[in-house]
């Protein structure tokens, strides 16, 4: 627990030190603020006219928020979209930068285990993204009280608030193997490729009807309507995660670390 | 003895390619190891396999008394390393380097930090990013997160890269201090024989992933070639007298006779007796030692000579 303690600060500073966190938690501004624009063009009859083109997407994608509980549930599809591309960002940079920045070799021949280093940056991961989440949240309630939307009743807003919570852990638990994918391709260019695959794959696979069986779609049927997501789906994310996190423990541990 | 290193048919096999071969060796406690080879020659892959980095092909490492197995916390403790060209977290500066390294080894003290920016001369670049290091101040870096908590053996993969002649000097005199005063084992590997030289009190040549020789620093003294040199006024003519008196000569083109059997290396006096009493006494007499590097490379089997003459 000692050395879990001592890894968890080292991952903290040299993610902090980075200024990756500041910069991510500026990216990811963009979710909320950008959809209460939308939200606020589609709801103002005289600026939506002036606006041309940008007045007709914001039509197309907030003409249903008409009140809290749409808002939230459209801001929980806005994360499962862009907080796939925030986290993995996230995981491939905490795992990739070692390899790029040729540090990983000091990090194998130390006597505090392998797994225990592992651990820590995923604590750290789950942390930024659990502090990206919260921010991106609270901008989009503030937002929501700004804007005036109608029925924001204690109990909606916290159903609101948790739907979006729930999207985001999906998210992250869904991109863990890209985790070992940054071990594998030693640097964080992959990790990025693959989840562009990924994204692809389940807008394709969710045309075709079988978004319940592919976990990197499940994210994205949670935040439309959680009731009607099968366990089966929930199942497979958790799997997946598994995978995640004992794939990247066993190619850290096993692999030949040349760089 | 108490072997600090141990290796048994130590190999690296990367398909057809055998960067590291049959590698056997023994390094005693307090010895200062260099692993001689040219670039390619499998010094970094042998590095990474006693470091549990790269599991071998054949064969078995064993460090500190504990047989290498990768991933496992045993023997690290006691094992400060530099493989490569050493790197840090460039946004962090010199001091937080060193905290990231000492909270990598458990138990090093707080103090220690400060201690070895002193040894190793950072002061002046605590705060500085490791980013921003010079060449020769990244590479010191790299030396003092290896030494922080104080090893019992150092694994250097070419630590003099990158350091100036002062600072070359400067931690050849750091690690003859630690193994001369604390009984520090170094294993270093170079490519710069006469750097090691000075050094090592033996020395392994690989050369194609194979150990070539292992000689101790004496036997490198006896197996250099030596040969005896003499400016006379008339060459021609006290080649004549040499040949005559049944020593093997040659005559240069800069007018300088070369001696190389033994009887007139170990006794040029003998050689000058006859050169004076036949009328062409030397202006110059030379006993030269065969200089490091044609020596190294005649080992390795180019520039000419053969791998094993």
């Amino acid at each position: 627990m000692t050395d879990f303690r001592a890894m968890l600060w080292v991952e903290a500073r040299k993610a902090w030190r980075s200024g990756m966190p500041l910069w991510t938690a500026l990216g990811a501004l963009f979710l909320p603020l950008g959809l209460g624009f939308l939200i606020f063009v589609a709801r103002n009859a005289e600026l939506s006219h002036s606006l041309g083109l940008i007045s007709a997407k914001a039509d197309l994608v907030a003409y249903g928020v008409t009140d809290w509980e749409a808002y939230l549930g459209l801001f929980s599809m806005f994360l499962a979209a862009g907080g796939l591309l925030l986290f993995s960002l996230v995981i491939s940079w905490t795992f990739g930068r070692e390899f790029v920045d040729g540090t990983v070799k000091d990090l194998l021949a130390v006597p505090v285990a392998r797994t225990t280093i592992l651990l820590a940056k995923f604590g750290v991961v789950a942390a930024w993204a659990a502090g990206l989440t919260v921010v991106m949240l609270l901008v989009n309630l503030l937002l929501g009280v700004l804007i005036q939307l109608p029925g924001g009743t204690p109990v909606v807003v916290a159903a609101g608030s948790a739907r979006v919570l729930g999207t985001a852990g999906l998210v992250l638990v869904a991109f863990l193997p890209l985790a070992f994918v940054a071990g594998v391709g030693r640097g964080y260019l992959l990790p990025i490729g693959v989840m562009m695959l990924t994204l692809l794959f389940a807008n394709l696979l969710a045309l075709a009807g079988w978004a319940d069986y592919f976990p990197w779609a499940v994210p994205m049927l949670y935040a439309q309507d959680k009731l009607t997501v099968a366990p089966v789906s929930y199942i497979l994310v958790a799997f997946t995660g598994l995978v995640g996190l004992l794939a990247t423990q066993r190619w850290w541990k096993y692999a030949d670390q040349n760089k | 003895m108490n072997w600090i290193i141990e290796t048994e048919d130590l190999g690296k096999h990367y398909g057809d390619v055998k960067a590291v071969e049959h590698l056997s060796l023994r390094v005693g406690e307090g010895e200062v190891y260099a692993f001689l080879g040219l670039n390619g020659a499998g010094k970094t892959t042998t590095i990474r396999m006693l470091l549990g980095m790269i599991k071998p092909t054949t064969g078995y490492a064993t460090v500190l008394g504990t047989q290498v197995r990768p991933g496992r916390r045993e023997p690290w403790a006691e094992v400060g390393y530099m493989v490569e060209a050493p790197r840090s977290y460039p946004e962090l500066t010199v001091v937080e380097n060193l905290e990231v390294a000492r909270r990598l080894h458990p138990g090093t003290p707080k103090a220690a930090v400060a201690a070895i920016i002193e040894r190793l001369a950072l002061g002046e670049y605590a705060d500085r990013r490791a980013g921003n290091l010079s060449q020769g101040n990244g590479q010191r870096l790299g030396l003092a997160k290896a030494l922080l908590h104080r090893p019992k053996l150092l694994l250097l993969d070419e630590p003099a890269n990158g350091l100036d002649p002062a600072g070359i000097v400067e931690i050849r005199a750091l690690l003859l201090e630690l193994t001369r005063e604390q009984g520090v084992t170094v294993f270093m590997s170079s490519h710069i024989l006469a750097e090691v030289a000075r050094l090592a009190q033996r020395i392994g040549i690989i050369h194609q992933g194979r150990l070539l020789q292992e000689l101790d620093i004496e036997a490198l003294e006896r197996n250099r070639r030596r040969q005896l040199t003499v400016r006379t006024r008339d060459g021609a003519a006290a080649l004549r007298v040499l040949l005559a008196a049944g020593q093997p000569a040659e005559l240069g083109a800069d007018g300088l006779l070369t001696l190389s059997d033994a009887a007139s290396v170990e006794r040029p006096e003998a050689v000058n007796r006859r050169l004076v009493e036949a009328g062409t006494p030397p202006t110059q007499l030379l006993v030269e030692e065969e200089a490091l590097e044609p020596y190294f490379l005649r080992l390795v089997g180019m520039n000419g000579g053969s791998a094993h003459d």
